[in-house]
This record gives structure tokens, sequence and C-alpha cells, in this order.
């Protein structure tokens, strides 16, 4: 079972892999004929885990920004840029809760 | 983006000049956990769902032998790629129905500053559609005689 994070990961993987499947296919790789229907599906049953406010801001993050989550490197938020406070990173460390940064906004992921 | 930049992608620690696997999806799980073990991805489930998912609407068994499993994912920090060659062929599902010796798994992340990812895959498929290339890439049996196949 993932966790509500992971579960917005995978969410943000297929919503990349929808978009960029034409450019895939003219690079010569087989899509089939129902692959962008299979993915759509995919992603009905995978937002159907997710928490209703939770997959809403997600939609929100992505219509803004293009990407709704991003790592933490060095401490710092990759899409804002802002160093993100210590009980943050503690707390985020603890557990794998979804945290937002307060910076702008998207969800944060913690690369390893 | 030529061909020889390609080799920026590649790790020694993710080239297998004899690599073992018994289909497709275990050759996948396998290569994936590679990446766990290089440090690079730590949620082996995520990127391996991913690929998986990816196979389900096509295979990315190119003919000729190769595959290029390919995907972006959010656990991935940067665009790597790690390269297998395995001396008995397994089924991909390929477009020519070929069994696959040479497998090149691309994962990238989200978005790159360069966005490199599809030329990336482009420059692949170029290289391997050269058939000198896929003779040597065959026969290929040190990170060396790798990096030189690719920017000769
Ligand atoms: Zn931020």
């Amino acid at each position: 079972m993932k966790n509500e994070l992971e579960n917005l990961v995978a969410l943000q993987d297929l919503d990349l892999m929808i978009k960029e499947l034409k450019e895939v296919e003219q690079l010569g790789f087989e899509v089939k004929s129902e692959g962008s229907e299979t993915l759509k599906k995919a992603r009905k049953e995978m937002i159907a885990k997710i928490h209703k406010p939770l997959l809403g801001n997600y939609e929100r993050l992505r219509k803004r920004y293009k990407r709704a989550i991003v790592p933490i490197k060095d401490d710092k938020c990759l899409g804002c840029f802002m160093k993100l406070p210590t009980y943050l990173l503690t707390h985020m460390k603890r557990d794998e809760q979804v945290i937002t940064c307060e910076g702008c906004g998207r969800i944060l992921y913690w690369l390893n | 983006m030529a061909i020889s930049d390609l080799i920026s992608f590649f790790r020694e620690d993710l080239f297998f000049s004899d690599f073992k696997a018994k289909t497709k999806a275990a050759a996948l799980n396998q290569l994936t956990e590679k990446f766990v073990d290089a440090g690079i991805v730590k949620n082996k489930e995520l990127v391996a769902e991913m690929l998986q998912r990816r196979e389900s609407i096509g295979s990315t068994g190119i003919g000729k032998g190769i595959a290029v499993p390919h995907g972006r994912t959010t656990a991935a920090p940067n665009l790597t790629i790690a390269f297998a060659k395995m001396g008995s062929g397994i089924d991909w599902d390929s477009m020519d129905g070929n069994p696959v010796h040479l497998i090149f798994l691309v994962i990238a992340p989200p978005f790159e500053e360069n966005n490199l990812y599809l030329p990336v895959l482009g420059r692949l498929v170029e290289l391997l559609s050269n058939e000198s290339n896929r003779n040597q890439l065959n026969e290929v049996s040190s990170f060396e005689e790798f990096t030189e196949i690719l920017t000769q």
C-alpha cells in the first residue's frame, strides 16, 4: 500500500506519461492505439485513492506550475528555491506526510 | 545534441555486460533495483510501477534485439541511463518478435533544465538503428569499450 505522498507521486508520473505520449510515439516507439485510453483509465483508478482536497490542491498546482510535486535539494524547495525551515525538514523525515512549501505552495518530495 | 553526448548519462555502476534476467518484468525490476543500489532512486516500487505501465501501452522493444524502456518519475533527481547486455535473450513483445539482448533503461526526472529527455531517446534510437553500432554493442565487455563505441 502506498502512502498519500506516494499516491501523488505516482499520479504526477502518470500525468507526465500521458503528456508526452505523442512525442514518444513520434520517436519511433510503439504506443498502442488504445494506449491513451488505458492511461486515462489508470488515472481514474488512481485519483479515487487520493483525498479530494489533496487532489484539488494537486490539480491547482499543476495548472499553475506544470509540476505540482517538486524535490527538496540542499534543504531547498526546487520549485522556488526557498530554504525550508528546520522544523519542516525534521517533520518530513519523521513521517512521509504531504507537506507543501511555504514559499510557493508546491508539494514537497524528499529524493533520498 | 549529438550521439556522442549520450555517454554523459551512463554510469559505470549502471553498466552490466553480463546481465541475467528471465523475463521482461524481472529485468525491469532488477534494473530498477540497481538504480536504488546506485543511490539514484529511493522508491523502487514507484519507478517499477511507472515502467510496467509504460510497457502496458506498447512494448519498448524497438526490434533487432534491443529494448529502450523509459519514463519520467518524480522519484529521480536526474536523467540516467542503465545499460544491460544479456547472453540469452528474453521476450519483450518487440515489434519484430525477436528476443532482447540489449537493454537501455532511461529514467528521467519530471523536468530537467535543458529538457533533454526526448532528445536523448531520439539519439538512442538513432545510435541503435546503425547495424555496426549494434554489432559492437553486442560484443562490449567493459565500460571503457562502451564509451569508445558511443564516442567514436
Ligand atoms: Zn517552493
